[in-house]
């Protein structure tokens, strides 16, 4: 195959993008340089690639800004650059959808460094993900994927946005904390590790998290692998006591907002 | 929306970039705007946002302007994009579908950026390829805008605005106008704007083109003192970019032609002020206008240095 013919002033314009990519993302500055012959502008090449690389790694920093709200406002917007910068470099996009961009900024930034003092970093990142990627659905309301019949005559439909989250802090109030600039409280709550569980969904007013006790976790979990509602309630008296699971039950997950209860009559239930 | 819904043409009359802190408004209000332009990347991961586009597009003809089909890439275009811009053509019935001359798309990477081209033949038949591939999966010819550029490759051989009509010429896709792009890269690359427009005027076919952008740009001092314009498409439409503006109505015709605001952006009804201005440039000089003025007096003194 002959060589395409401009190859004389210049490479092949597949070599130049992949020379050009590295460059625009390489932190080294020699690497981001390109050869000068390369140019022929009335500025020096460099100022231009200059230009390219703020616009690539502001534009990335801009969509994990839009995504992590809280985690900027806690360590800042500069360190929050930082962060979104090398997590560019090391994990650039590979789609054009930016607002999907970001699935794992929260694993990126666990130990980022000079961000020992925020051990909660990452969880409330991994909190925030979720949020923002419910956010990002239609509200489903509770007609959704998920029912579970009782022997009782009692169908209950789940919201098919319904999902559990755990972490080892309170990130929904950590989360609250911060956003309200709330200092005396964020100071209590840093210190309150544990193990926490939300069931989060989109709901028609916006994307909900609610605390969730140990046995109404396993009992949603249950759910959202489509067990039965006897294995459901099995698997939260496993680690909760079975004379307090319908009242555990009937008081966290009820009242919750992302479930429909229906009454179905005798030779209805299939 | 169904995917049988019916496309409403884009009137040749002023419309606005519609961003998402505006869908509220323009929902709960229904403003004066002869139609909206919006970019398909921030309603394919989104459902939420899209089906606010939805609730839009049934009060409001519709452009679809892409960021990310990167027409310049060596590698081709990405498949799995093209299908999801496909999907969203047949959601939202678009009147006018548009990318630029430029890429962004390398190895499986994504930058968020209108990278530049060399204007070579290798690059003109790559871009040529693209672009029929393009419009071959969506059904339709499609706009390509020229971008701002702020460096030139040695190895540009074509000038910018031959290089884009050999493109439409091949392809018979359009070409979006972007009065705004055409200052900032004519300053940038220390060329007098008015030559510049005088260029673009001779060589592009005024029935090529199918819309204009207007926008306004940053100025900025590199390190090294330069003085650079960036399209950063945050600020009102400049007094020099008016005027270049009113001779692209002369010479190219009245045509669908869109306020870009990005960044900072302002409250919509400054939007509309934007809108308005241009909509008297479009009836006031329109009128004025003979079918293509100043195109054959344009190529007789054409020359391509200075436009690439």
């Amino acid at each position: 195959m002959p060589a395409p013919t401009d190859t004389l002033n210049g490479p092949p314009l597949a070599a130049l993008q992949s020379q050009m990519a590295a460059a625009l993302l390489a932190a080294d500055r020699d690497a981001q340089a390109l050869p000068e012959d390369l140019f022929a502008g009335a500025h020096p090449g460099a100022i231009g690639l200059r230009v390219h690389r703020n616009t690539v790694l502001g534009a990335l920093s801009n969509a994990l800004r839009s995504s992590f709200r809280s985690i900027e406002h806690l360590v800042g917007e500069a360190f929050f650059d930082r962060m979104a910068v090398a997590y560019a470099r090391a994990k650039p996009p590979q789609a054009p959808q930016l607002d999907a961009y970001g699935a794992d900024f929260a694993s990126f930034i666990e130990g980022f460094p000079a961000t020992e003092a925020l051990p909660y970093l990452a969880d409330l990142a991994h909190f925030e993900w979720q949020l923002d990627e419910l956010g990002r659905q239609r509200p489903d309301g509770v007609s959704g994927a998920h029912c579970m019949l009782f022997d009782t005559g009692v169908r209950l439909h789940f919201a098919s946005s319904l999902r559990l989250h755990q972490s080892s802090y309170p990130v929904d109030r950590l989360r609250e904390a911060i956003l309200a600039e709330d200092t005396d409280a964020l100071a209590v709550l840093v210190h309150e590790l544990g193990r926490y569980r939300y069931a989060l969904w989109r709901g028609e007013e916006g994307v909900k998290a609610s605390p969730l006790g140990a046995a109404a976790a396993e009992f949603l979990g249950a759910v959202l692998r489509g067990a039965a509602a006897e294995q459901a309630i099995s698997a939260a008296a496993a680690v909760g006591e079975a004379e307090e699971i319908a009242g555990l039950l009937a008081a966290e997950i009820l009242p919750a907002g992302f479930l429909r209860i229906e009454a179905v009559a005798p030779g209805t239930r299939n | 929306m169904s995917e049988s819904s019916t496309v409403d043409p884009i009137p040749a009359q002023a419309g606005i970039g519609l961003r998402m802190p505006h869908h509220e408004q323009v929902l709960a209000t229904r403003p004066r705007a002869a139609w909206f332009e919006v970019h398909p990347e921030n309603f394919m991961s989104n459902d939420c946002a899209l089906a606010e586009l939805e609730r839009v597009r049934a009060n409001y003809p519709l452009s679809l302007h892409a960021v990310g089909l990167s027409l310049g890439s060596a590698g081709g275009v990405d498949r799995a994009h093209l299908e999801r811009l496909r999907q969203l053509r047949g959601r939202l019935a678009p009147g006018l579908v548009s990318d630029h001359l430029s890429w962004s798309t390398q190895g499986g990477q994504y930058l968020p950026d209108l990278l530049p081209l060399p204007y070579s033949e290798e690059a003109l038949g790559i871009v040529c390829r693209n672009v029929e591939l393009v419009q071959q999966a969506l059904g339709t010819a499609i706009l390509v805008e020229n971008p701002s550029t702020y460096l030139r490759f040695a190895a540009s051989v074509i000038p910018e605005a031959e290089f884009l009509a050999a493109v439409a010429r091949r392809t018979g896709c359009g070409v979006l106008f972007d009065v705004n792009n055409v200052y900032v890269s004519a300053r940038n690359q220390a060329c007098d704007p008015a030559t510049v427009l005088a260029d673009w005027c001779a060589v592009l076919d005024p029935a090529s083109v199918g819309e204009i952008h207007l926008a306004g740009h940053a100025i900025v001092q590199a390190a090294t003192g330069e003085e650079l314009r960036i399209d950063d498409h945050g600020d009102h439409v400049c007094q020099a970019v008016w005027a270049l503006y009113e001779q692209t109505v002369l010479y190219f015709g009245a045509r669908p032609t869109l306020i870009e605001w990005d960044t900072r952006l302002p409250a919509f009804e400054v939007l509309q002020e934007e809108a308005s201005r241009a909509q008297s440039c479009l009836d006031g000089n329109a009128r004025r206008a003979p079918a293509h003025p100043a195109r054959a007096s344009h190529r007789a003194q054409a020359t391509h240095a200075g436009a690439h």
